[in-house]
């Protein structure tokens, strides 16, 4: 049975026991602890500069040629935290329990409470550290607000978030390598973890450079290596993200929790052609000022701007007056979807719909003609008073949009479509955020934690920034307490030897394939699958196909796939290559997964649980639980359950009619 | 931090370069409005007493020698960094923008530098030399004797190839100083946007237009004169 | 906007290791979509070099929205190509028309050597922050956020500044190979900011050390950098790292 630690007594007690009751580790002897690192992202690069200031010696890895490039950095919109200086009614109560609700009631209450708990330290932590975030003009911090919530509680720098934490976590882990606390291994990926009497020694990592591979021990490891979006091929992820990491990890024994929970955003610019390599997210803030529109004719093909007003379908505004166009993320990524399969989608593919802005812009013009006390001015005069106000608020979106697609977006509308952006999936951590394998921990994305079944915006960067902040410094020194007389294994340790043996041989079974087909070709194939039969609906049918289908692929991948050059050199393929490998597996898991949960919740939309109206359906007395899959050898999964006790917030249907 | 280390930094370098680079524009204002008494239509009168004033006076002599000393720093300096500069670039590009990132001026620095360097060199053998250390005709105002290096410049722009000579020493000059002038504002850290565009123009219309085209003028009018 | 298709020649920098020696090779490439992005049209090639059982170009990338400043390619003479305040992975082939030769260079440096192909390392970078670019502030030890009153201007010049994305170009479009943009970002960042303030002196002296060190030339003020940079981060900056320097240099003790 899965033993989730939560501790006892009320909720908003919990940490604070926790924190006064947990064992420490004195400084002589955290001087002789290794911890190791994978991932500098948010959680990683936070949590390996709180460990080196504690004195831990501490090993951190990345893939990229610099922990800053991690893709926390271009996360956009902002960072929640229960500050309260709108004195708008927010309170740590309320992010938990917005927290909670957004997540469609599967997230595990003590964890999100204590999330809500240490928000505010983070922003505290991060103005110190010099996070330029957006400011008052009387000096004080600025706030937004973000879907699902009624206060404003986001802090952001411009359109910029992402990177402006990154960097100050970047800057303090930097900090820690001049000191000598940290050892910073770039361009270094891990390939397995090393499990020494059931627990977590080390890990086998590739050095990228020279293809060697390297053993490195660590009294715990701690995995921060973010999500797995890329299983889809196209998702707003950065080309390198992957699942690796956490998947050796579930290969070694540490379950994956939730593996079907994917949020896709709905605002993200359409693919353009066979050729796409990424999609790029356009910030949920835009909803606050465009409306989304398909014509009402099926495969309209004149220009947008030639469609009459009562000619256009605003089928957000129809579907949900209440919350209109700014419903849920998963909501509106499936009234888009839906609106594009009975063929009223807009652009060469069909597969987008329109973000006008033209009627907030007009909005705009007037109030600002109305500002300047302009009388009688014309319709052009507002048009362009509006297209300011609104280049003052999205002016770089608006850029970038102009630049991927060469359209003027103050002139015709965006066309956006749904993509994969974020997973909720991740190994399963217990509430010291430690996984199924003693000793191995995962942190940020790369965890099931904290969002259950859809993320709210503005929250993904929140988690990282407190697991590695404020949660792992306290619970790993719970663990290590108990390690303190563990001196360093040799590296000759059997099992480490086992572990390399076991990379290389897999390295080179695949780099003696010489088959015909490319790493990217396989990588395609997978996300097609994943997409259509994995995306934003799924049923029964189109489940058990996909598991076939991804485990004949996985099949022909090991026969055919070509991966040129050598494996003792440079070579991004090798490194491609082995990624999609894992994903092959993870792809399956996801389905099976997805088949297993009879229910539609958040990001998980099962077409056989749907109202009448075609909403959502939760299934809360068959499914309130979390999917913890062991994995035992191919194709293999058990299922273990996580029950969820809700005590505060107690489940509901979410209607936003 | 000690002097010497503050000074040995590429920008503690770089200061040296702006600072000693500034002193020579003020130089060049002095200079040139001694030297515009060549135009003086008195057969030299104003000119030689002004040179002899400048060979004899005690502090003057002190200042020149300090002038010489701050053209040799500048320019070691400045080439001391354009190595460097170079070095930081073991394999060149097969590609460069040219003026489309930056201003050609700004790229011609060393180059100008070096042409202007040379100009001096010659500038002064012609002259400063025989106003020191040479054979001069003396000549005689109000009871006092003078070397008459008035005529031995008349006698020099006659010549052509010496006139071409000195016209592109200016060229230098004013290709330097339409970038250098600037530059070291910069270097002090001095770039507000209130006063970039009076710098800006100091530097282009003085420095690198009306100074260089005064001087070129001399050897001009004289060698005109002279056929 | 007028989609159209077009067929280039690519002149693209091949070099084996950072040891070995390097040359131009030409590819034709064809049906080159203009919605492309730079890279995907790299894609494509490499994908047909696979193919072809060649070895596939590599090239640094990661984002591919222009935030992580991975990307690194000198296109015609240009960092990051034609379009200003552009990555690579934001440049779009529409900027390119039929018939078109593009050469393709890493960034040139001695203090970024080569690695493969069109990678370089960047690692001198990491290790002038590690030299200073921080604040000295361990976990914990905050105070509330709205403690500290920031002018809204002075937080603003502090983020435009804090925008620069590590990429390398400052340093590939100067002539000098100067890292001045890149340490006068970070500098300026925290010089702005109160936070900044204890640290001041030694964090300027030591960031320039540690860019003299690494080999990186000295800044001619060219505006190259400006120019080029994807993020339009100011020369203004330079001169107020220049400013740091002088009062630093000419105050402190130590």
């Amino acid at each position: 049975m899965l033993n989730s630690k939560i501790p006892a007594g009320s909720l908003d007690k919990k940490w604070e026991d926790y924190k006064g009751h947990c064992k420490l580790v004195n400084p002589a002897n955290k001087r002789n602890m290794e911890v190791i690192i994978v991932g500098t992202g948010l959680a990683g690069a936070s949590a390996a500069a709180s460990l080196g200031e504690l004195g831990y010696k501490v090993k951190a890895f990345c893939f990229q040629d610099s922990p800053r490039r991690a893709h926390s950095i271009a996360a956009q919109g902002g960072i929640n935290a229960a500050k309260n200086y709108q004195n708008d009614g927010d309170s740590v109560f309320r992010l938990f329990y917005d927290t909670v609700k957004g997540g469609d009631y599967r997230a595990r209450e003590a964890n999100v409470h204590r999330l809500a708990e240490v928000s505010g330290n983070i922003i505290d932590q991060c103005v110190a550290q010099g996070v330029p975030f957006a400011r008052e003009y009387g000096g004080l911090l600025s706030n937004r607000s973000f879907g699902g919530t009624q206060v404003q509680r986001t802090f952001y720098a411009a359109g910029q978030t992402g990177q402006q934490l990154l960097l100050g976590a970047y800057s303090a882990l930097e900090r820690q390598v001049a000191l000598g606390n940290v050892t910073m291994y770039n361009r270094h990926e891990m390939l397995d973890i090393v499990v020494i009497d059931g627990k977590a020694r080390g890990i086998i990592a590739r050095d990228l450079i020279t293809g060697k591979l390297e053993r490195h021990f660590g009294h715990a490891v701690l995995l921060a290596s973010g999500g797995y979006g890329n299983v889809f091929y196209l998702s707003t992820n950065a080309m390198g993200s992957n699942v690796t990491a956490a998947w050796k990890a579930t290969r070694k024994g540490a379950f994956f929790g939730n593996p079907c929970y994917t949020q896709i955003h709905p605002t993200c610019i359409p693919v353009s052609g066979d050729h796409q390599s990424k999609l790029t997210l356009m910030s949920e803030s835009l909803r606050n000022d465009g409306r989304i529109w398909v014509p009402k004719k099926q495969n309209d093909t004149r220009k947008p701007s030639d469609i009459p007003e009562d000619e256009r379908d605003y089928y957000l505004e129809r579907r949900y007056p209440a919350f209109g166009n700014l419903v849920p993320r998963d909501v509106a990524s499936r009234a888009a979807k839906e609106r594009c399969d009975a063929g009223y989608g807009v652009g060469s593919s069909k597969q987008a719909v329109y973000l006008d802005f033209a009627f907030n812009m007009d909005r705009y013009g007037r109030i600002e003609a109305s500002k300047r006390q302009l009388s009688n001015p014309s319709a052009d005069e507002i048009r362009k008073l509006g297209k300011e106000v609104v280049a003052e608020k999205y002016g770089n979106l608006f850029d970038m949009y102009a630049k991927i697609t060469g359209e003027n977006p103050y002139e015709v509308p965006m066309r956006i479509y749904p993509a994969v952006h974020y997973t909720m999936g991740g190994l399963w951590v217990d509430y010291e955020l430690m996984t199924t394998v003693t000793g191995l921990y995962a942190l940020g994305e790369a965890n099931f934690s904290d969002h259950g079944a859809n993320r709210l915006g503005a929250s993904a960067l929140m988690q990282g920034l407190a697991d590695g902040y404020f949660v792992i410094p306290y619970t790993l020194g719970n663990y290590l307490a108990g390690e303190i007389g563990t001196k360093a294994f040799s590296l000759d340790h059997p099992a480490f030897i086992e572990a390399e043996k076991n990379v290389q041989s897999t390295i080179d079974k695949m780099m003696n394939i010489k088959g015909t087909k490319s790493v990217d070709h396989f990588h395609k194939k997978l996300g097609k699958i994943m997409w259509d039969k994995c995306g934003m609906a799924r049923n029964e049918q189109g489940l058990k196909e996909a598991i076939t289908e991804i485990q004949a692929l996985r099949a022909e991948f090991w026969k055919d796939v070509r991966i040129p050059g050598d494996a003792n050199e440079f070579n991004p393929e090798l490194e491609k290559a082995g990624r999609v490998a894992d994903f092959l597996e993870l792809g399956e898991l996801m389905c099976v997964d997805a088949l297993n949960r009879r229910e539609s919740c958040g990001g998980h939309f099962r077409e056989e649980s749907q109202t009448d109206e075609g909403e959502a359906q939760r299934d809360d007395a068959n499914f309130a639980y979390v999917s913890a899959w062991e994995y035992k050898g191919d194709s293999q999964f058990e299922l273990h359950k996580e029950a969820l006790e809700f005590v505060e917030c107690k489940p509901t249907q979410r209607s936003y009619k | 931090m000690k002097w010497s280390q503050f000074f040995n930094t590429s920008i503690g370098k770089k200061l040296l370069v702006g600072a000693t680079g500034l002193f020579l524009c003020s130089f060049v204002i002095v200079h040139l409005t001694g030297n515009l008494t060549l135009l003086k239509d008195d057969g030299g009168e104003a000119f030689n007493i002004y040179a002899a004033f400048m060979s004899h006076n005690p502090f003057i002599q002190f200042l020149a020698w300090g002038l010489k000393i701050i053209i040799l720093l500048h320019a070691i300096i400045a080439l001391q960094l354009t190595f460097r500069n170079r070095a930081a670039r073991p394999v060149k590009y097969a590609i460069n923008p040219g003026n489309q990132t930056s201003s050609w001026f700004s790229r011609q620095m060393a180059i100008m530098g070096s042409i202007l360097l040379i100009f001096i060199l010659i500038h002064l053998k012609d002259f400063w030399y025989v106003m020191h250390y040479g054979e001069l005709r003396p000549v005689t105002y109000e009871g006092k004797e003078y070397k008459d290096l008035y005529y031995a410049v008349y006698e020099a722009f006659k010549v052509l190839w010496v006139v071409v000579l000195y016209v592109i020493g200016m060229i230098g000059l004013s290709f330097h100083l339409v970038h250098g002038f600037k530059s070291a504002f910069q270097t002090f850290g001095l770039n507000h946007v209130k006063y970039n565009g009076l710098i800006n123009f100091v530097g282009v219309w003085l420095f690198g237009i009306l100074i260089p085209i005064a001087f070129a003028i001399i050897p001009v009018f004289i060698y005109f004169k002279s056929i | 906007m007028e989609h159209y298709n077009m067929n280039l020649t690519l002149k693209v920098w091949r070099q084996k290791n950072a040891d070995a020696q390097g040359k131009f090779e030409t590819y034709p490439v064809s049906g080159i979509s203009s919605e492309m992005s730079f890279l995907e049209m790299f894609d494509v090639l490499n994908e047909r070099l696979i193919n072809e059982g060649k070895e596939p170009i590599a090239f640094d990338h990661d984002c591919r929205e222009g935030i992580c400043g991975a990307c690194s390619m000198h296109i015609n003479g240009r960092a990051h190509g034609p379009w200003a305040g552009t990555t690579t992975c934001q440049l779009h082939m529409r900027a390119f028309k039929d018939g078109d030769t593009l050469t393709v260079e890493p960034w040139r440096a001695g203090s970024f050597p080569v690695v493969k192909d069109l990678t370089v390392d960047r690692g001198a970078f990491d290790r002038i922050i590690e030299a200073g670019g921080y604040v000295s502030v361990n976990t914990g030890n905050a105070q509330d956020a709205n403690n500290i009153l920031i002018p809204k201007d002075d937080a603003d010049a502090a983020f435009a500044a804090a925008a620069c994305i590590g990429c390398g170009a400052c340093v590939a479009a100067c002539k000098n190979s100067s890292a001045m943009l890149f340490v006068s970002a970070k500098v300026s960042q925290l010089a702005l900011l109160p936070q900044g303030q204890p640290e001041k002196k030694s964090r300027a002296l030591n960031m320039i050390a540690q860019m003299d060190k690494e080999g990186f030339g000295s800044c001619t003020n060219t505006g190259a950098c400006e120019a080029e940079c994807p993020k339009e981060i100011s020369l203004t900056n330079i001169a107020r790292l220049n400013r740091e320097y002088i009062s630093a240099g000419m105050t402190y003790e130590k």
